[in-house]
């Protein structure tokens, strides 16, 4: 039996017997090469999921949404694991509100090249790190070298040119906040860009609000960063979002020690909710 | 303290002060900015200084909104480790400056342009060299290279520029 | 008149002399209409930009006026008009459509929006027809030839190595006039546009009008992100919000491109919104390309470009939309 077959099977089981309100997978898009997400409540619809290398969507942050209904079934590889594991440990979700069915991940391609996605290519966890049950067996996933090799590409350089690649990119943002509504760590209930009346960042669209956005973004998630890479995926510009992300996390390990985030629901002290008397010293 | 990296000494113009804001905890620096002045130390007039409740509550975004909005440079002052009137505040501040001064310096900030201190309340004197170097330091950078606003958007200069910070005028609110 | 595809480029160049002439291009990874001069690479054969052609007329951030108070306290306002005369080669059919549509919104039902017409007034269409469809393309389902355009100026059609030469209006007409060493006489068979992916737009506008509150817009709408790609990428799009920046006593107040996709969108003084959850967003969208749009200008406000069925984060796709609609028993 296939991994979609099982997901199917299980989901119509899930369902059937009410043990999940609503189960979560994806169906195929409109080209052959394409998946989208898909949200079910009715047993009979469970015939439309799909399993196969173009479910490039993780699917974690839509049980926020439909967790009101009742407990969420949904499909985790080792990034939704994690964004879900996240979101517990933010209390966005509670542990007993999904039932979460793992699969080994074999790696997801993109639509348009036929390759690994570049999000894929630098994963760390391709097998579930929370689920509970797991179709077929974990898979072999061996860790990629180089986590940090483009934070290093841009600290090589010199820093006038570092402040013009920085500058190229918010140049280009859009401000679609797409990267922000995909993040399983953005889950606050209002963001601040939406904070009008404060007026947090300006509507404007230049670089100096780009710059603005950008760098809250960043600060915000960077110590409960997963690392899965769909903020660079979603963008329509194809900012490099993760060599942002990934310069936090390097100066978190490098400076508070070696952290990975959300990997299990109990470890959740994350660095920069926590301190340490014996922190470097660099500001007297 | 890194090496003053000057991109653009050539295009410092002539006459330029550099602006500088200082945001200081309330129960400490702004205290000892007070002892200095009180003991008639004399500092540059560069800097601006802002209270803030703790170190702790130093929100990333000020530093941003800083610079977007025209400084060339901020300081962030804070209580000595162990002395934080919240007993935890500057702890948490520390490691969060850390790695947002990084960031910052990754995306192509000159390291002297944002700078975090302790000074305690007693430490006039700490203060006043501080904020010497630091002017200094900005002064050697010129003015601040990050693109603020697109060219479009810049209003004319303002002549006198000394009242950036000056409550709202009279006629504007009446 | 027949431009050969080797005249293409000095006609560029002789057109760019004195003119800001956009040309779609891959400028920084991102393709968008870009003005032509050093480092731009005209790219022809790119079916479809990533951003649509709107900015040249609707810039995303556009200033309109500037205030300050004198010395007496009283209020002076300069206003902006920053239009100037533009010329853009290369822009597709579909896109051209799109123009049709916020030509609709800015110039008529007695609202005319003084920025649009003044840039619109300025600007001349050189459309080129396609002689290829993208996968994602679909704006022959939309009413729209690949090979005309009929509001451009000048209309290009590809017939494989030069192009069909159609002036449409006056202004086209004095431009062609110019372009004489280029042109030669004849006529071409335009390229037949092969398009893989077609929808069936009969009865959805009609059958729209009854479902408001029909089921499919909750399963659609779970998906959606909400972030406002489709939104800016969309060429007929033009929601705008207006702000201001402000410092002592000067300001400057502009708008920018908005998205209905966002929660503060339609949210209101005293905290109420209309619009409150994904559901409500992604339905005004959806009902706002194809049927209000419809109803009060008798067009789509889709025209098929593709760029949000490829850019959607979740593949959240209108043509599949626009075949679940067809298929409802409303």
């Amino acid at each position: 039996m296939t991994a979609q077959d099982a997901i199917r099977q299980r989901a119509k089981e899930l369902l059937e017997s009410g043990e999940v309100a609503t189960f979560i997978g994806w169906e195929a898009g409109r080209f052959h090469n394409q998946t989208t997400p898909l949200v079910i409540t009715d047993a009979a619809d469970a015939d439309k999921l799909v399993f196969n290398e173009y479910c490039v969507n993780t699917l974690a942050k839509y049980a926020r949404d439909v967790v009101a209904r009742g407990k969420v079934g949904l499909v985790v590889r080792g990034c939704d694991s994690r964004a879900i594991v996240r979101m517990i440990i933010d209390q966005v979700i509670k542990r007993e509100d999904v039932y979460l069915i793992g699969v080994a991940c074999p790696g997801m391609k993109d639509r348009k090249t036929d390759e690994l996605l570049k999000k894929c290519a630098e994963c760390r966890h391709g097998n579930p790190v929370e689920c509970d049950e797991l179709i077929g067996e974990a898979g072999e996933w061996p860790i990629p070298e180089g986590r940090f090799a483009e934070v290093a590409e841009i600290e090589a350089m010199a820093q006038p040119e570092r402040s013009r690649y920085f500058e190229s990119v918010y140049a280009k943002c859009i401000r679609c906040y797409a990267c922000r509504d995909v993040c399983p760590c953005c889950t606050c209930r209002e963001c601040f860009v939406d904070q009008r009346r404060e007026n947090w960042v300006g509507k404007q669209n230049n670089v100096a609000e780009n710059r603005f956005y950008g760098l809250t973004r960043v600060m915000h998630i960077g110590d409960r960063c997963i690392e899965c890479g769909e903020c660079e995926r979603v963008c329509p510009m194809d900012l490099p979002l993760m060599k942002l992300n990934r310069k936090v996390i390097q100066d978190l390990n490098n400076l508070f020690g070696e952290f990975e985030s959300s990997l299990s629901i109990d470890d959740s002290v994350e660095p920069l909710i926590a301190y340490d008397l014996n922190d470097r010293e660099e500001f007297m | 303290m890194s090496v003053v990296e000057n991109t653009q000494a050539a295009q410092i113009p002539e006459n330029w002060e550099p602006k500088i804001i200082a945001f200081c905890c309330h129960w400490c620096t702004y205290t000892g900015a007070d002892l200095a002045g009180l003991n008639r130390m004399n500092y540059p007039a560069n800097v601006r200084v802002l209270r803030i409740p703790c170190s702790g509550r130093m929100n990333p975004q000020y530093v941003i909104e800083a610079l977007n909005k025209g400084c060339d440079g901020v300081l962030v002052c804070g209580c000595h480790p162990g002395d934080c009137h919240y007993v935890t505040g500057n702890y948490y501040a520390r490691r969060r400056m850390m790695i947002f001064k990084r960031l910052l310096e990754y995306e192509g900030l000159e390291p002297d342009r944002f700078q975090v201190r302790w000074i305690s309340g007693a430490e006039a004197g700490k203060f006043r060299d501080t904020v010497m170097s630091v002017v200094e330091q900005v002064r050697a950078l010129g003015p601040l290279n990050l693109t603020r606003e697109i060219p479009q958007f810049e209003l004319p200069p303002v002549p006198d520029d000394d009242g950036a910070f000056d409550a709202v005028p009279e006629e504007v609110t009446a | 008149m027949i431009l050969a595809k080797q005249n293409l480029a000095p006609l560029l160049e002789s057109m760019a002399n004195g003119r800001d002439v956009f040309v779609p291009a891959v400028v920084d990874g991102v393709a968008k209409f870009a003005r032509y001069g050093e480092g731009v690479e005209p790219a022809f054969d790119l079916v479809n930009t990533t951003m649509p052609p709107k900015d040249l007329l609707f810039p995303q951030t556009q200033k309109m006026y500037h205030y300050d108070v004198d010395a007496n306290g009283s209020y002076r306002i300069y206003e902006y008009d920053e239009s100037r005369e533009q010329v853009v080669l290369g822009i597709r059919p579909c896109d051209m459509r799109s123009i049709v549509c916020l030509d609709e919104v800015f110039l008529t039902k007695g609202f005319v929006d003084e920025f649009y017409a003044n840039a619109r007034e300025k600007l001349l269409c050189v459309s080129i027809g396609c002689a290829q469809a993208a996968e994602t393309c679909f704006c022959e389902s939309m009413g729209i030839d690949p090979q005309l355009a009929p509001n451009a100026d000048i209309m290009l059609q590809d017939c494989g190595d030069a192009f069909n030469v159609i002036a449409q209006t006056e202004k086209g007409e004095a431009e062609v006039a110019r372009w004489e060493s280029y042109l030669e006489q004849g006529e071409a068979q335009p390229v037949a546009c092969d398009q893989s992916l077609k929808v069936s737009m009969d009865g959805v506008v009609d059958k729209l009008e009854g479902m408001y509150d029909h089921p499919i817009w909750e399963n659609l709408s779970i998906k959606c992100l909400n972030c406002g790609t489709c939104t800016y990428v969309c060429p007929t799009c033009h929601c705008f919000d207006i702000s201001q920046e402000n410092r002592r006593k000067d300001g400057v107040r502009f708008r920018c491109w908005d998205s209905c996709m966002f929660s503060e969108y339609t949210a209101m003084a005293g905290g109420h919104n209309p619009r409150p959850e994904k559901l409500e967003r992604v339905r005004n969208r959806f009902m706002h390309k194809l049927n209000f749009f419809e109803r009060r200008y008798g067009m789509s406000l889709c025209v098929g470009c593709g760029r949000c069925v490829e850019k959607c984060p979740v593949a959240l796709d209108i043509t599949r939309l626009i075949d679940e609609i067809g298929a409802t028993n409303a």
